[in-house]
């Protein structure tokens, strides 16, 4: 074999080096996120790659570079098209000169969180190309498929994978890169095309985009992206198969037979295959769609059955048996050759007598996630808790509007504190929306740093214009954690490659919030004190709680303290792990045969936390006498 | 070419994802085509995790369709009830029987289940259940070696495993990984492997610390 394992993420990343991508951004976001990862892993002369504030402002980067004539690539989670989408379908009425390729990773079955949405929906939309890679090493492929579509249309391309393509290791033969096109970036002064002011400026563009759409599916037939399998002689059926489905369709058809079926596979749901699916209807009897998440080859088709007086089945989603939800894997295929009467073997059905979810008769332990031992987030979450106590409310008195990210982990045991997570930054503005419905307790929002710098400002500048009463709690712990620990803009000046750090604490003075106090989460007493003035004040209060991840500050060796149970004081009341949850809390039994807590070093940072609970002082702690973060 | 599906599930941080990056590396080496997938949520750590690996297919997706793993391992007792609905009729199940209690089963208000229920569960449902003690682990200079390694062993001791890629490539990958813990790794998946051979083709294996009831 000539090829090395990779992710779907990485195949894209590598062939876009390939394509001679010379700007790539991107904001992080599961499945995605591995991309623009690995390519801030290499040395890139005569490249830009960044994390991005957010993926707006990344997709405008990248459609600036090519505008003035050069590859770029931009990439972001399902979600992050949400974002970027405002901008994104003004450049597609304008189009683009050099290749600009949206890299768009879903999540069916959701593996991340976040709706389970389908981003074909926003080529259609705006009459963008999209690429349906089914594999790692036709992610590969497909991607550069994308740049050259874009500057042979002059249309913005999307590639799109899904989870178990992004995140998928599979043998991929990657070349070496190409350099960056040597040119002159272009001056182009026309704002017929650059602009939006102007009636006939934005009527003629919409056209332009339709065009260039028709263009695109002249170049991907050309291209034979979307291919064909006739049946040797006529009838039966013909199986549209979209994108990922690709990948597992072999597998289900090793279990029936193959002789009356014909094949369109699938790889732009749009541009769709007209041609190619006039050819099936005209060979086949009915037509099965297998496509993940919506229905949306399966309406074309049915557009192509209507002009064609196709009169058999068509098979899908629309009129069932199959599901928008989840994912398409061999059980769903065999499910749809099942409609199709296609005969299954004996025993393909794989009816096991389930008793749960799991199939089993036993349940599992359940298993919530919680933040991780050490993290801030933890001191933040008890503060806050005890700031609502101490004004005299509890926890289900006391709207606590959550946002994206590992801070949303306080909506799980033992904090339970928070009540909702809608995008980006919303926690700051639906909490105004409940102080102005007349709530008459206090109201909190809180969030994380690189959220806050992604989609938190605006809130806040709302916020603070209106006098809204009510309280932020920014947690700072310094990256983008839940993703897997990417820079942002509030990342220590060490870790910013080129860049520098941006000041988070003087940006929030620099919108002037009412009340503002700056805390360490970790002393309970001060964040408590700080929130809980917040809960008492008009205004608008800001408490910024700032320590850095544990999982990078341990990393770099760095310990907050150390904290140590004294066994034989300990009275197993457990109140420690109750209050904190702190996966490095365990019972164990000690020398003397008796259970007790015990500490797990290995996951153990030495907050303390669960040392300012404890009702016997079994738990000493001690800080770290020299402290760097 | 022999085909082999398996489906790893544990707790995040007991080196699952690793796992996989193992075989595939060293399906790489052996001209075996792999694909595999990590499903593991957030980043945090202490959550479900599961690792699906495919040997022998071609250009195919790596999902795992239930009721079709030829091989499942658990890392975790609670934990590995999460693969059962993947087995085949048939299939091999491998549990390293280690507990990682959640806080609420530690607080006493969630359920963990019973060993012996889960034993029983895997025996109705696999062909061969492979139970690995943790404290059969091999110890050099005191300190017991790698769980995964451990694992991984007994793994590649399983007939559909080692049908469809020499274990001796897996453990070179192993010692390619950490040169400088060859000795302890070696031993694990030795040790492992012995027992992922050896243990009786139907029921349970000698390496538990006791059958069910």
């Amino acid at each position: 074999m000539t090829g090395r394992i990779m992710t779907g993420n990485e195949a894209v990343a590598r062939g876009a080096l390939r394509a001679g991508v010379k700007v790539a951004t991107g904001y992080p976001g599961t499945p995605s996120t591995g991309c623009i990862a690995h390519l801030l892993t290499l040395d890139l002369p005569k490249r830009h790659v960044e994390w991005s504030t957010n993926e707006k402002v990344a997709f405008e980067i990248a459609s600036g570079a090519a505008w003035a004539g050069h590859r770029a690539l931009c990439t972001m989670k399902m979600s992050g098209v949400n974002v970027a989408y405002d901008a994104l379908i003004s450049i597609a009425y304008s189009g683009t000169n050099g290749g600009l390729v949206i890299y768009v990773a879903d999540d069916p079955g959701v593996s991340a969180g976040m709706p389970e949405q389908d981003s074909r929906g926003f080529a259609l939309m705006s009459y963008l190309p999209m690429l349906e890679p089914a594999t790692p090493a036709e992610a590969y492929e497909l991607v550069q498929r994308a740049f050259d579509v874009s500057e042979v249309t002059g249309a913005p391309v999307f590639l799109r994978t899904t989870t178990a393509i992004a995140l998928g290791h599979a043998e991929v033969d990657a070349e070496s890169p190409r350099a960056p096109a040597e040119i002159e970036p272009i001056l182009e002064k026309d704002i017929t095309r650059y602009t939006k002011a102007g009636s006939k400026i934005c009527k003629d563009q919409h056209q332009a985009s339709i065009d260039r759409l028709v263009r695109s599916g002249e170049y991907v037939q050309s291209m034979g992206l979307n291919r064909l399998t006739l049946a040797s002689s006529e009838g039966g059926t013909g199986i549209v198969c979209v994108g990922a489905v690709n990948a597992y369709l072999p597998e289900a058809l090793e279990r029936v037979s193959m002789d009356a079926i014909s094949l369109l596979e699938v790889r732009t749901t749009v541009p769709f295959p007209w041609d190619e699916t006039q050819r099936l209807l005209e060979h086949c009897e009915q037509i099965l769609v297998l496509e993940e998440l919506e229905a949306h080859a399966e309406r074309a088709v049915s557009v192509a059955a209507q002009q064609s007086g196709f009169s058999g089945a068509i098979i899908g989603k629309m009129n069932g048996p199959l599901s928008p939800i989840g994912e398409v894997g061999v059980t769903e295929i065999l499910a749809g050759l099942n409609a199709a009467g296609l005969v299954l073997p004996q025993g393909s059905s794989e009816s096991v007598s389930q008793s749960n979810a799991e199939g089993v008769a036993i349940l599992p332990a359940k298993r919530p996630i919680t933040v991780c031992a050490g993290c801030p987030h933890r001191g933040t979450y008890l503060a806050v808790d005890a700031a609502i106590q101490r004004a005299g409310f509890t926890k289900d008195d006391v709207m606590v509007t959550g946002d994206i990210g590992c801070t949303i982990l306080g909506m799980n045991p033992p904090f339970d504190l928070l009540w909702n997570e809608v995008s980006m930054g919303s926690s700051i503005s639906l909490a105004q929306g409940y102080v102005h419905a007349g709530v008459r307790t206090p109201v909190i929002a809180t969030m994380g740093d690189s959220t806050f710098f992604h989609g938190g400002i605006p809130g806040l500048v709302n916020a603070i214009q209106h006098q809204v009463p009510m309280t932020l709690v920014v947690m700072d712990n310094g990256w983008t954690c839940m993703t897997g620990m990417q820079v942002n803009p509030g990342t220590h000046d060490g870790f910013q490659g080129g860049g520098r750090r941006v000041d988070l604490e003087a940006v929030i003075r620099g919108l002037g919030p009412d009340h503002m106090h700056v805390v360490d989460p970790f002393d309970l007493e001060a964040t408590t004190d700080a929130v809980h003035l917040g809960l008492q004040s008009d205004g608008v209060t800001v408490v910024l709680a700032q320590r850095e991840c544990a999982i990078q500050s341990s990393r770099r060796k760095v310990r907050v303290g150390t904290t140590t149970i004294d066994a034989e004081a300990c009275i197993l009341c457990k109140r420690c792990l109750n209050v904190t949850g702190c996966p490095a809390l365990q019972i164990r039994e000690s020398e003397s045969g008796s259970p007790s807590m015990h500490i797990d070093f290995s996951q153990c940072t030495g907050c303390g936390l669960c040392a300012s609970f404890c009702p016997t002082g079994a738990i000493t702690h001690t800080v770290a006498s020299k402290e760097s973060s | 070419m022999k085909t082999c599906d398996m489906v790893l599930v544990g707790v995040g941080g007991q080196g699952i994802v690793t796992l996989g990056d193992l075989l595939a590396r060293a399906a790489c080496a052996a001209d075996v085509p792999i694909a595999f997938v990590p499903t593991k949520g957030m980043a945090q750590r202490g959550g479900f995790v599961k690792v699906e690996v495919r040997l022998g297919r071609a250009g195919g997706g790596a999902r795992i369709q239930e009721g079709r793993a030829d091989v499942i391992v658990g890392m975790e007792r609670s934990e590995v009830l999460k693969g059962v609905r993947f087995l085949r009729p048939g299939a091999h199940a491998v549990l390293y029987d280690h507990v990682w209690e959640p806080t609420g089963v530690m607080l006493g208000v969630d359920a963990y289940p019973a060993r012996d229920r889960v034993l029983a569960e895997l025996s109705d449902r696999a062909g061969r259940v492979v139970v690995l003690d943790p404290e059969r682990r091999p110890r050099l200079g005191g300190q017991p070696a790698a769980a995964n390694i451990f694992t991984l062993g007994a793994l590649s001791g399983c007939a559909p495993v080692r049908e469809a890629l020499d274990p001796r490539m897996i453990e070179s990958v192993v010692v390619q990984r950490w040169p400088k813990a060859t000795e302890t790794n070696l031993a694990a998946f030795h040790a492992g492997l012995q027992m992922g051979r050896e243990a009786p083709d139907h029921g349970f294996s000698q390496f538990a610390r006791k059958a069910p009831s």
